[in-house]
């Protein structure tokens, strides 16, 4: 659906920094708040219509004692990073289109603008968003199917399927850079055909631009910008390394053939802004989840927090036993 | 819409038995495999509005119903004043909702409806919306995949809009293959009658001419009871096509050469069109679909700026409701409808036993060739034929027929009329 300029996307999904951490401050206070009054932050799906109640109180929790922490913001925004960029790991694995991952991180990066990671397990949502990614996309894989590839119980990806539609409005079409990245270097090979530099590199560009968008996706700027300005950008970046057409001249063109409104320098701006956002991307590795993991599962089942500190006081020899558990991420 | 960030569930019953706090439930207006499709009223805004219902097991493999999502999916993207609106959607109880403007009749209906006369400005008028809403669905690059009468509904106001994007996609991708198992049979274009799994508009716009067809003649066009029938009857009527037309045809994955048939003149089919209109008819039955008109260049075409200028929507003749339907499927009163409609004045006699069963024969006739031209010729006769009526009552024991539908036709034929001068005309 090649109309960007009427989507919903662009309606309703494309936000101001400020709200969005806005957003991410609300149900991080929230769930910190339903943990200090439960006692757990896990909340309670109904799998049929998606509708969500608060937990039961753990049996020994007193209101306002807990001696689990819930995660920080910033903790939650690495949660946040680390799962997306498995849920490419996982697209890779199934040799699905760019299309469908691009899709799967954009359902994933919406539904945490209104949940908190503590309230819903990542894990299992980002499982949930590959599978409906792939059924909008028309490219269907079976549950059971995605579940056997991953080692997981299908049920679980199905069980946040309305919960997930419901948090996104049903708003399913979504535009991904892949897509312009295809038309600006068709674009490109016509200002190359003009005598603006060597057409044969314009592939580099591409697969250069492309590992650039891959990585982009896991920044925030999918939520700020438009698929056109992320693939700009991309090019840019990508063009700035390899140096393959005099990109200023290109983009002086595009603006007098668009008559746009905004003024090149305004998008340059912009542009810079995106590719800062992504030199300035964070991964964390297995290692680095651990901690962070740690709190997420005392969160969701504070019993295990006690068993936690049991476990410390004795032999060394259950250390295996702990890193066999984590190396399950 | 309830809100995606409420954590909180209340009862949706509390508020006086609204469904999801919003709408109250009304009549069932029709049941499918889907689900049940039932009326309600919008209480936030006060409008009536149609709700699907769709059931969302637990036991299902796989969750959401893959029909229902592609619908919402597309619909939630494509907003024209020609394709449905959806307004709403949500989960509830076992089911999920998707709630529609409520659109007061369908096409089909109104083709088969007996008592409506359509002139050639209101089927011009239909067509239109018709392609108004296919051109925008492929600017959107959305196939519909399932254009037929009654998937073309009518609201209060007259405007006609697609509905029923089950079947619909999105097209454009390169090298994306697709079933070629789409559209009711009648309807269905030549290549996929081949096989053809890469096809794009063109397959639209072949049904739109079969709908085309279908409001010029108030009968389905090519009536096929299989695949080979199908293009048996198709080649029939149109011709069997050469290479020199459609030289990719032999291609096709379940090509099958048929015995020569020359075309015979479409004017033989449609004999009440005008040349305008058969022009634009053959331009969409095109058998090679990269020659096949498009929807916008169909809008462009001289059949739409010429006269008669198409009816105005509000102006459109009126169906009954949907549900009164059944009413004009009683023997008797179509015994009655046909010699008072149709007796030309050079006939008229004392009503027989014998007359009678001539006027069920002409009925008969004209069901194969009925347009709007020739029942409009045989209007300034029929209020001589008044008389008649109470003869035919009083032979066979039927009630005559009322006057307000002699009235309300004259009225109907003078606001025609009117509309049909230059004055009026309905500005695109």
């Amino acid at each position: 659906m090649a109309d960007f300029r009427t989507s919903t996307q662009r309606e309703r999904w494309i936000f101001q920094s400020h709200d969005l951490m806005e957003r991410w401050a609300a149900a991080n206070q929230r769930a910190a708040q339903t943990l200090a009054q439960y006692g757990t932050t896990r909340l309670n799906v109904d799998l049929l219509d998606g509708s969500v109640s608060y937990p039961e109180s753990m049996p020994d929790h007193v209101e306002g004692s807990s001696v689990v922490k819930p995660l920080s913001y910033e903790e939650e925004q690495l949660t946040r990073v680390f799962y997306e960029q498995k849920i490419q790991e996982v697209c890779a694995a199934f040799k699905f289109p760019h299309k469908i991952q691009a899709t799967a991180i954009i359902y994933f990066k919406r539904f945490y603008l209104q949940w908190s990671v503590m309230e819903h397990q990542p894990k299992h949502i980002m499982l949930t968003c590959v599978y409906a990614s792939c059924k909008v996309e028309e490219n269907h894989v079976s549950a059971e199917e995605l579940g056997k590839g991953i080692q997981q119980d299908h049920q679980i990806i199905l069980n946040n399927e309305m919960i997930l539609l419901k948090t996104l409005d049903f708003d399913l079409i979504v535009y991904a850079p892949y897509r312009s990245i295809e038309g600006f270097i068709d674009d490109l090979e016509d200002f190359c055909r003009a005598g603006n530099g060597p057409f044969q590199r314009l592939k580099e560009l591409r697969q250069a631009a492309i590992s650039h968008v891959d990585k982009m996706m896991l920044t925030d700027a999918p939520l700020l910008y438009t698929p056109g300005q992320l693939a700009l950008a991309a090019l840019h970046k990508s063009n700035d390394l390899l140096r393959v057409v005099d990109f200023e001249r290109y983009l002086e063109i595009i603006f007098s053939r668009q008559h746009s409104d905004c003024p090149i320098e305004q998008f340059v701006q912009s542009i810079n802004e995106i590719n800062y956002l992504v030199d300035q991307l964070n991964i964390p590795t297995v290692k680095d989840m651990r901690h962070v993991d740690r709190k997420l599962k005392h969160c969701w089942d504070p019993s295990s927090h006690d068993e936690h500190n049991k476990k410390k006081e004795k032999k060394s020899k259950h250390k295996s036993k702990r890193t066999s558990t984590d190396a399950q991420l | 819409m309830a809100s995606a960030g409420n954590s909180g569930s209340g009862d949706d019953d509390a508020g006086g038995k609204l469904l999801a706090d919003r709408y109250q439930k009304g009549e069932v207006l029709g049941e499918g495999t889907y689900g049940v499709v039932f009326k309600a009223i919008d209480t936030k805004t006060g409008n009536t509005v149609a709700v699907k219902r769709i059931r969302i097991g637990k036991d299902k493999k796989e969750g959401v119903n893959f029909t229902a999502l592609r619908e919402i999916k597309l619909l939630k993207e494509l907003k024209d004043p020609n394709i449905i609106e959806l307004i709403d959607c949500f989960p509830y109880k076992e089911n999920l909702h998707l709630v529609f403007e409520f659109m007061e009749t369908d096409l089909e209906a109104l083709i088969k409806d007996k008592n409506i006369i359509l002139s050639p400005a209101d089927t011009k008028s239909y067509v239109q919306m018709m392609l108004k809403g296919l051109a925008f669905c492929h600017k959107k690059w959305v196939l519909h995949r399932d254009m037929k009468p009654n998937n073309l509904l009518i609201g209060a106001d007259g405007q006609l809009k697609l509905a029923d994007f089950g079947l619909a996609r999105v097209f454009g991708s390169p090298g994306r293959n697709f079933t070629h198992q789409v559209f009711a049979r009648w309807y269905r274009a030549p290549e996929l009658l081949f096989g053809s799994k890469q096809y794009g508009s063109g397959v639209d716009i072949w049904a739109a001419g079969c709908i085309f067809a279908e409001l010029l003649t108030r009968r389905a066009f090519l009536q096929g009871s299989s695949d080979i029938d199908q293009l048996g009857k198709i080649f029939a009527a149109l011709g069997t096509p050469k290479s020199s037309q459609w030289p990719d045809m032999v291609y096709l994955p379940d090509y099958v050469e048929y015995q020569y048939v020359a075309a015979p003149p479409l004017r033989t089919l449609f004999p009440m069109a005008s040349d305008d209109a058969l022009d634009l008819l053959s331009k969409m039955l095109t058998y090679d679909p990269k020659a096949r008109i498009s929807a916008q260049q169909a809008l462009e075409h001289r059949y739409f700026s010429s006269l008669p200028a198409p009816t105005r929507p509000s102006q459109l003749p009126r169906p009954r409701r949907k549900g009164d339907q059944g009413n004009n499927k009683i023997p008797d009163l179509n015994l009655q409808d046909g010699p008072m409609v149709l007796s030309p004045p050079r006939k008229l006699r004392r009503v027989t036993a014998h007359e009678g069963m001539e006027g069920m024969h002409r009925t008969d006739k004209v069901d194969e060739h009925p347009s709007g031209m020739r029942h409009t010729d045989d209007m300034p006769s029929q209020s001589s034929r008044i008389p008649m009526s109470v003869d035919v009552g009083a032979v066979f024991g039927t009630r005559p027929a009322p006057r307000p539908t002699l009235n309300s036709a004259d009225k109907s034929r003078l606001k025609r009329k009117l509309d049909m001068d230059p004055e009026f005309g309905y500005a695109e």
